[in-house]
């Protein structure tokens, strides 16, 4: 299998199922897909239809039944959990609909967490930084309970871009936000990813974020049923 | 709603969650261990009683002094069905030819023994059961036997009749085990026709009853209304004390271990509803959403714990009447006569005490769960109302005090458990929220995975202070158990050292006290005592002479009044007295003084300072109250209400008596007993024998109690551990997902728990050392225990590491789950 030099992650004939009480469920069936370095895909789809399950395991957070996923040239079914930990530390970065913030700590040390799990010892210099750049220079002591769900998000957002991720992954950024919050969350989020020059690989049913990406990945049943620009 | 179908319905898919299973498994334990030890208790206790009427002779006695009591006493015991028996003890000497031995006399009717077994011994030394010697026979002691140089079949003089002695007495009921001369057992007619109970024979009377329980309480009751003056009841509480002391410790030991293992469960059970009520929440809400009315969900959480504890309970009982009959089988040897048979009381109480903890510790969670608002159902972050008091907190508490009460069988030990459990709780409280302040100013230097443990600690604060405040109660409870209770039960093993004294000598002259000691070197005696003894009467107290009346217990002081007591002195105080108030006298004090026991003290009202006046023939003695003393009665050593001071005693008329500890040796104490003639010997070494026995089957029986304690401490842990498992899970996934890797992960789960676990284990080992100090001085009288500091540490250490490794493995598997899976189900 050759894999285009420009391309940051490559997924061949990906299929998920599993074993429910009435039998065999299928999730995803023969997927395939390439995205290129500093491109933005929006996978869309109907709920269930498998939108989820594939940036999971495009992402190397759970195992396909059949198929394989390379990030960065690097093949996640070869490697056991702990490697892809690692791979996952070092290359991506994720923004979830439920902002998953640990509510133990605070905005800076949330932001700090990418950074100090690759021990680095500018961590708190640089998530202040980051925080400064998504407009919450002034929050970061602030626990996830003391800030809105926009707040919130662009916390994420900091924590996702703060350890210059080559690819984004990000479930439903604006699921849990209202129009106007959602949309300022959009602008940062695309703006980080510009500058930070991110590949970006979004789920949502939001149609105006999904239009906002170069590239457009429908989802039915677990299929691709249209991939296009 | 119908909230029985709804709870069973629902109890039956909950089961598989974990927190039920926890709260089931905690009961039975509780059910088990209170049910396995009461049971138990129930039957030795009955079973000492009955060796207690034994002793005693029948299952009460009444007691006159000089004159025999009226023939009412026996008609009365007819009238209701039981069986009487008239004895009359006098003391007086038995000759035979030039020899003579001063003897106790025990004359007895036909019916004797009432209860019981009278065993003799012939000339051949065949031992059988015998009964009330026939008119012209008697029993005697070895003792009476060897100083009259004698044996079975030969002829002897009392009251100026010859007797033939037809057994020697092996085991004779009714005596007591101190008596101060060898006993000789006669008919009551002989003793009737020889004139030995005339005028001036101080005799004293006793009728001795025997049957059911109900007619003996009845009887009982008509004897205190119609007792002569000077007569008492004796009662078979009042008889073998020595032994009772030794169950009633023993028995101790092994309810507080019944109770600590309860009180564990009732943790267990607290953490594990917690923890179901918190899963519980979105489906209240939902249901509340439905239109489900605050007392539908009330009555079917009720209904839910009603279905769990009933079968648990039933279950705990029946494993606790396994155990205990087991238990009992391996006991039985210790009590003498017939089993007591298996009663259900105990059980009962346990099956009750099992519901109370199971909805004490359970309901206060559940019925939180009213206040849970519908709204949430749209908006998981509304969390429901926080009051800052709820009275229903209270209930764990008070359900806690009460069992503590009513098992521990003594105020006094309820008070200092809930006393130290309860400070254990405060330092809890106190020192986790101090270490989480700490946490808060110093934990941002700490590395980034070991801080996020930590973090966690200082989040949940609630939480953690429910952990720790568990965790340090239930290993608090554990220490007791596995160090301080096996440090305290040595400590009581102490109390009985290998030299403890097995013989008592009496009526040593003083001018046999050397040859007696030299004899005594010959056979290899250790820890000998002599001291002095005299007998004299009470004749006045500050001057004045004193009459029964003026004492609140009229019966004892008249009692004391009227009889000879025995006095003694020495320079140096009994290592098992203490003095409690004044200063002991010393050698040579100017003017006479004594030290007098406590209860001695309270009985005749008396005060430092007082004097009392003594009359030993015709020398008279008055000498200042100067020190009062605590007596260990249990010491097997010789001790003695009044003690003077040598310089002013020394000259009194007096016999020595010793206790002294020699090795087994058939034939030494009775060559000394035929060099000696006209001392008595006292072997004590059968009692002995069984308090010994006693410690070592309570020691082995608190290690049984101990694995029902240990289990539900598991349990407890396992419970705590799992009341922040879901969040655990979902902080690990979130961690994964950004790269952690194992390492870093284990340092966040190991800092959090490590932390945990030595906070608990630190206040855990300083509360049981000050528990077991306070149980050991007021409860146990083992003043000069101090509890060992080396496994204690172990032990707090230990516990740390076992919270880790707990900790770990638990967190082992919620690692090895695709992050996906829980970040899919939100948080």
């Amino acid at each position: 299998m050759s894999i285009d030099s420009t391309s940051v992650l490559n997924a061949q004939k990906l299929s998920k199922a599993v074993e429910g009480p009435d039998g065999r469920l299928v999730i995803l069936d023969d997927v395939s897909l390439n995205v290129d370095r500093g491109a933005s895909l929006a996978i869309v789809g109907a709920s269930g239809s498998g939108k989820t399950t594939l940036l999971g395991l495009l992402a190397g957070l759970d195992r396909p039944t059949s198929g394989t996923v390379a990030l960065a040239g690097q093949q996640l079914d070869a490697l056991d959990e702990e490697a892809r930990a690692r791979v996952r530390r070092r290359l991506v970065g994720f923004v979830f609909q439920s902002f998953h913030l640990l509510p133990a700590l605070n905005a800076e040390e949330n932001v700090m967490l990418p950074l100090e799990l690759e021990g680095r010892d500018d961590a708190r210099e640089r998530a202040a930084s980051a925080l400064d750049a998504v407009g919450l220079g002034k929050r970061t002591h602030h626990y996830p309970h003391q800030l809105s769900g926009g707040e919130q998000q662009r916390v994420a957002l900091a924590r996702a871009f703060v350890h210059g991720p080559e690819l984004l992954f990000a479930d439903e950024p604006t699921g849990n936000l209202d129009q106007r919050t959602g949309a300022a969350v959009t602008d940062l989020l695309f703006a980080l990813n510009r500058e930070h020059a991110t590949t970006l690989v979004l789920v949502t049913h939001d149609s105006t974020l999904a239009q906002r990406c170069a590239r457009t990945l429908r989802l039915r049943d677990g299929r691709v049923v249209e991939d296009g620009a | 709603m119908k909230p029985l179908v709804f709870a069973a319905r629902s109890l039956r898919r909950e089961f598989r969650h974990g927190e039920l299973a926890t709260l089931a498994a905690a009961l039975v334990l509780a059910v088990a261990a209170l049910t396995a030890v009461g049971t138990l208790a129930n039957r030795v206790e009955r079973a000492i009683l009955a060796s207690a009427s034994e002793l005693l002779g029948g299952d009460l006695g009444v007691n006159g002094r000089r004159t025999d009591l009226p023939e009412t006493f026996s008609s009365k015991a007819a009238e209701l069905g039981l069986d009487s028996s008239r004895i009359v003890e006098f003391s007086s000497v038995v000759f035979a030819g030039e020899r003579s031995q001063f003897s106790e006399v025990r004359a007895v009717d036909p019916t004797f023994p009432l209860r019981g077994t009278l065993t003799v011994q012939d000339a051949s030394g065949a031992q059988r059961t015998g009964s009330a010697p026939a008119v012209g026979e008697v029993y005697a002691d070895r003792a009476v036997l060897v100083a009259l140089d004698s044996g079975v079949g030969d002829t002897v003089q009392l009251g100026g009749r010859d007797l033939r002695v037809v057994g020697e007495i092996v085991t004779a009921p009714g005596g007591s085990v101190f008596q101060f001369a060898p006993t000789v057992l006669m008919n009551r007619e002989d003793a009737i026709s020889s004139g030995l109970l005339g005028v001036g024979s101080r005799a004293s009377y006793r009728v001795l009853v025997a049957g059911s329980e109900q007619a003996i309480g009845r009887y009982a009751e008509w004897a205190r209304g119609n007792l002569p003056q000077d007569a008492r009841l004796t009662t078979i509480e009042d008889a073998q004390q020595n032994l009772r002391t030794a169950f009633e410790r023993g028995e101790s030991f092994l309810r507080l271990a019944a109770l600590l293992a309860a009180l564990l469960s009732g943790i267990a059970v607290a953490l594990a509803a917690q923890r179901f009520a918190r899963r519980k929440t979105e489906e209240v809400a939902l249901l509340r959403c439905l239109g489900a009315s605050r007392s539908e969900i009330v009555s079917a959480m009720t209904l839910q714990l009603a279905l769990l504890a009933l079968p648990a309970c039933l279950f705990g009982a029946v494993i606790g009447l396994g155990m205990q009959e087991m238990a009992f089988y391996f006991a039985r040897g210790l009590l003498p006569g017939d089993a007591p048979g298996l009663s259900l009381g105990p059980a009962l109480s346990a099956f009750a005490i099992g519901l109370a903890v199971l909805f004490g510790f359970a309901l206060p969670p559940l019925l939180r769960l009213r206040d849970v608002e519908p709204m949430r159902v749209f908006r998981k972050d509304l969390e429901t109302r926080v009051r800052r008091f709820d009275v229903l907190y209270l209930l764990p508490f008070v359900v806690g005090g009460v069992l503590i009460l009513i098992e521990s069988s003594s105020m006094r030990l309820a008070g200092v458990l809930a006393g130290g459990l309860a400070a254990v709780a405060v330092a809890t409280v106190v020192v986790t929220l101090l270490l989480l302040k700490l946490l808060r100013a110093g934990g941002r230097k700490l590395p980034g995975a070991l801080r996020f443990g930590l973090a966690n600690l200082a989040r949940r604060r609630a939480l953690t202070l429910v952990q720790v405040g568990a965790l340090a109660l239930s290993l608090t409870a554990l220490d007791l158990l596995a160090v301080v209770g096996p440090s305290l039960l040595d400590r009581w093993r102490a109390d009985l050292p290998e030299d403890t004294p097995n013989y008592f000598v009496l009526n040593v002259q003083e001018d046999q006290r050397d040859t007696f000691e030299q004899r005594l070197d010959a056979l290899g005696a250790s820890n000998v005592s002599m001291l002095p003894l005299a007998a004299g009467k009470l004749v006045a107290i500050n001057g004045k002479t004193p009459q029964a009346s003026d004492f609140a217990d009229e019966q004892r002081a008249g009692n004391w009044l009227e009889r000879e007591v025995r006095v003694s002195w020495s320079d140096t105080l009994s290592p098992s007295n203490r003095i409690i108030a004044g200063n002991w006298h010393g050698a040579a004090p100017a003017q006479a003084e004594m030290s007098v026991d406590e209860g001695w003290f309270k009985l005749f009202n008396l005060a430092l300072g007082d004097t009392m006046t003594l009359r030993f023939g015709d020398a008279e003695i008055t000498a200042k109250v100067t020190s009062v003393r605590e007596i260990d009665w249990d010491s097997f050593s010789v001790n003695f209400f009044m003690m003077l001071d040598t310089k002013h005693a020394s000259e009194l008329p007096h016999s020595l008596i010793s206790s002294f500890h020699v090795p087994p040796s058939p034939t030494g104490m009775a060559q000394l007993s035929r060099e000696m003639p006209n001392i008595s010997l006292v072997d004590i070494k059968a009692i002995l024998d069984r308090v010994r026995d006693i410690i070592e089957r309570v020691s082995s029986a608190v290690t049984w109690v101990l694995g029902f304690s240990l289990a539900a401490g598991v349990l407890v842990l396992l419970a705590a551990l799992a009341s922040t498992a879901d969040e655990r899970r979902f902080e690990i996934a979130l961690l994964r997902t950004l790269g952690a890797n194992s390492g870093q992960l284990n340092a966040a789960v190991l800092g959090e728990f490590a932390a945990l676990g030595l906070l608990a284990g630190l206040v855990a080992a300083a509360g049981a050392a000050g528990t077991g100090m306070a149980l050991a001085r007021g409860v146990f009288q083992l003043p000069d225990y101090v509890p060992p500091a080396g496994p204690l540490a172990v032990v707090a250490i230990g516990s740390a590491v076992l919270v880790m490794l707990a900790g770990l493995a638990g967190t082992r598997r919620i690692a090895r789950t695709p992050p996906m899976l829980v970040l899919r189900h939100g948080n």
